[in-house]
């Protein structure tokens, strides 16, 4: 079973600085600029509860029409609560009538799944394989 | 003077500079919450957002098992794998070189993103400080910025080592969360708090028909991606493991201990938010504590609330930038990264290049405000690794039966807790993509790359057999 | 200018000059000492890892 252990080559300097740069570079490339450029944020959608309507102005400021603390849903202590924190009905109702949107989309589930499943099927197999080297090379030699 | 401590290093005998084992159960609890009670002061409540109220609450306690969960296997095989790197080095001893990669990035982003997250925080309150005081417009940036570089700095320097600043402003924050509790009259409900009535959540009929639960118990599921914010980095009390005295007793005592603390926390957090803040504005508050205690009307209270929450802040991501740069140096070590990495400061004695190269990454991440994203990138890669433990504690059993290595202390009714935590870990990903999809797909997509990036172009530049360092017998199979 | 302006500039002044600090002290400490110096730490046993242990003494007691 005598096997010489497997002597590593030297990494050169550049070799490392590239190294450095690519985790680095995959760091802000795949983690960074998705949410930086607003990507991949949460999936949400507006729900208007009856008769409220909602345009945008030019200016960014919206306009609505039709709200009343009950028709968004609140009794009346927590509307003293939001009138406590400084905000308006119209304050209040960019937040409230903003929903997270559960649709599933089973296929997207799928894909997910198998990427995840298969991420880690990839880590184990290559692990084993590099442990087996390690185990041979620790007590065999 | 300089020139000695190098030879030091140099010349440094296993005999002569192994680790003392000094720390006891306090200082295992101590480490642990130090980073994680951040999570009750900012993050936690987005799982209000994608549950509700009840939600949030619920999730709470289910992510408390699974944390419970993490800490039992952890504690067995850390009180075994007696090494520094935690999970780290115990994934290289069980599992293999490849999986020892992606737990030490996992480590790395975890705390990374912690750190991020804590400096994000502490600018945005400097600048709502700033509106306090009268002052509109004062951008947060500067504030992250210069958190990072002296943090940084100190830990650069070393100095902050020898302080017990972290764990004293740590206690200050945890006592000002009791403060605030006892300030908003518990035992007189509807003084202060609300509960009846701020929780009466009438759902819109086409999303739940559930009474209270805005989602109905989808939205609870959902509420699992954030309930891991109570409790993420708990598991950060292994990384202790070589200098714990009597580790079998200690680090599962000092974890527990750590547990409840948190339990605790997390269930008088929610309690004094949910009965003053509608969970619609909760849902999406920067700092939900603070925002309470501005709504009791004490100034103290609004003080004390601010200047805990920048001290939980501060405490975390020093010791996140301290973990995070030590996880990097031991990968650099093995040349799993560039040896370059694996440099101790000569005068130091700290992990000077690591650290350095972790700045741009927290600073970036802080710059763009985006606090729930930024908190999700930690939570995948914890997940991730809580995923791996169930995995790791089913090859450390089976490599090496009790009773042919000594364990410091043995995961009790095994295997239920592995198939629990994994049972759990499976929800939490689906709460993840329940709203935050894209953002899963696009870090498992990171750590796709980085490991084909591993093996195909790192590992060749790995000695073999050097990675097992424990002196144990041969695995079982091999 | 106020006050807030001369602090946000100060921030980053501050933040600038101990970023700068700290580079120029890792190319200088390249400058002293070879690499095989500065990376012969071991796993187990080498003065981080003691550094650590008092640290973390420190944060408990």
């Amino acid at each position: 079973m005598a096997k010489s252990a497997y002597q590593p080559p030297r990494q050169s300097t550049l070799g490392q600085i590239i190294d450095s740069v690519v985790i680095l570079g995959a760091v802000f490339l795949a983690l960074w600029l998705p949410i930086a450029a607003n990507l991949a944020g949460a999936d949400t959608k507006q729900i208007l509860p009856p008769g409220v309507t909602v345009a945008e102005n030019a200016d960014g400021s919206k306009t609505w029409t039709g709200l009343t603390w009950e028709g968004l849903g609140q009794n009346a202590t927590m509307q003293a609560q939001w009138e406590k924190l400084g905000y308006s009905i119209e304050d209040a109702a960019g937040l409230i009538t903003v929903w997270f949107d559960y649709e599933i989309n089973w296929l997207l589930a799928l894909v997910t799944a198998v990427v995840v499943i298969g991420y880690f099927a990839i880590l184990l197999y290559y692990s084993e394989r590099e442990y087996k080297e390690v185990i041979a090379e620790k007590f065999d030699r | 003077m300089s020139d000695s401590a190098v030879t030091a290093t140099q010349t440094a005998n296993p005999n002569a500079i192994n680790l003392k084992k000094v720390l006891g159960p306090v200082h295992v609890w101590a480490l642990g919450v130090g980073i994680v009670l951040v999570g009750e002061f900012m993050g936690w409540n987005y799982s209000v957002a994608k549950g509700g109220a009840y939600g949030s609450l619920i999730a709470c306690w289910v992510i408390g098992l699974l944390y419970t969960c993490v800490a039992m296997i952890d504690s067995e095989i850390t009180s075994t794998v007696a090494a520094a790197g935690g999970q780290y080095a115990q994934a290289k001893h069980t599992t293999g070189p490849l999986m020892a990669f992606n737990v030490g990035i996992y480590l790395v982003m975890a705390y990374t993103m912690l750190e991020a997250a804590d400096v994000l925080v502490f600018g945005d309150l400097v600048s709502i400080g700033a509106g306090e005081l009268g002052r509109e417009g004062v951008d947060p940036k500067p504030f992250v910025f210069l958190a990072v570089a002296v943090l940084a700095w100190l830990n650069y320097r070393g100095v902050f080592m020898a302080l017990s600043v972290n764990f004293l402003i740590t206690a200050v924050a945890f006592f000002s969360i009791i403060i605030l509790w006892v300030g908003v009259q518990p035992f007189s409900p509807g003084e202060i708090t609300q509960h009846a009535e701020m929780l009466a959540i009438v759902p819109l009929p086409e999303l739940s028909s559930v009474q209270g639960l805005p989602y109905g118990w989808l939205g609870v599921l959902a509420a699992f991606q954030f309930g891991t914010w109570y409790y993420l980095g708990i598991e950060g009390t292994c990384q202790a493991a070589e200098e714990v005295r009597s580790a079998g007793r200690s680090l599962p005592l000092g974890t527990m201990s750590g547990m409840i603390t948190l339990l605790i926390a997390a269930s008088l957090t929610w309690w004094i938010c949910a009965g003053m803040l509608p969970w619609d504005y909760l849902g999406q508050a920067l700092a939900p504590l603070y925002d309470a205690s501005k709504m009791t009307g004490s100034n103290f209270l609004v003080v004390l609330l601010w200047v805990a929450t920048v001290f939980s802040a501060i405490a975390s991501a020093n010791g996140c930038i301290n973990d995070a740069s030590r996880a990097w140096f031991s990968m650099g070590r093995d040349r799993y990264l560039p040896q370059w990495f694996a440099a101790v400061h000569p005068r130091y004695r700290t992990p000077y290049r690591s650290i350095l190269f972790l700045i741009p990454i927290a600073v970036a991440f802080g710059f763009t405000g985006l606090l729930a994203q930024t908190i999700t990138f930690s939570i995948v890669s914890g997940l991730l690794g809580y995923t791996f433990m169930p995995i790791n504690l089913t090859k450390f059993r089976r490599k090496w039966p009790l009773g042919s290595i000594k364990r410091g202390f043995v995961s009790p009714m095994h295997p239920i807790p592995a198939i629990v935590l994994m049972t759990l870990c499976v929800l939490t990903f689906f709460a993840v993509f329940l709203g935050f999809g894209t953002q899963l797909f696009v870090m498992i997509g990171f750590y796709i790359f980085i490991s084909l990036y591993f093996v195909y172009r790192r590992y060749k530049y790995v000695r073999r057999g050097d990675q097992f360092t424990m002196a144990w017998p041969k695995p079982q199979g091999y | 200018m106020d006050f807030w302006d001369i602090l946000q500039y100060g921030s980053w002044a501050v933040a600038a000059l101990l970023l700068l600090w700290m580079v120029a002290d890792a190319f200088m400490v390249s400058s002293q000492f070879t690499e095989d110096v500065l990376t012969s730490s071991q796993e187990g046993i080498d003065e981080l890892a003691a550094q650590q242990q008092a640290h973390n003494a420190g944060k408990g007691s």
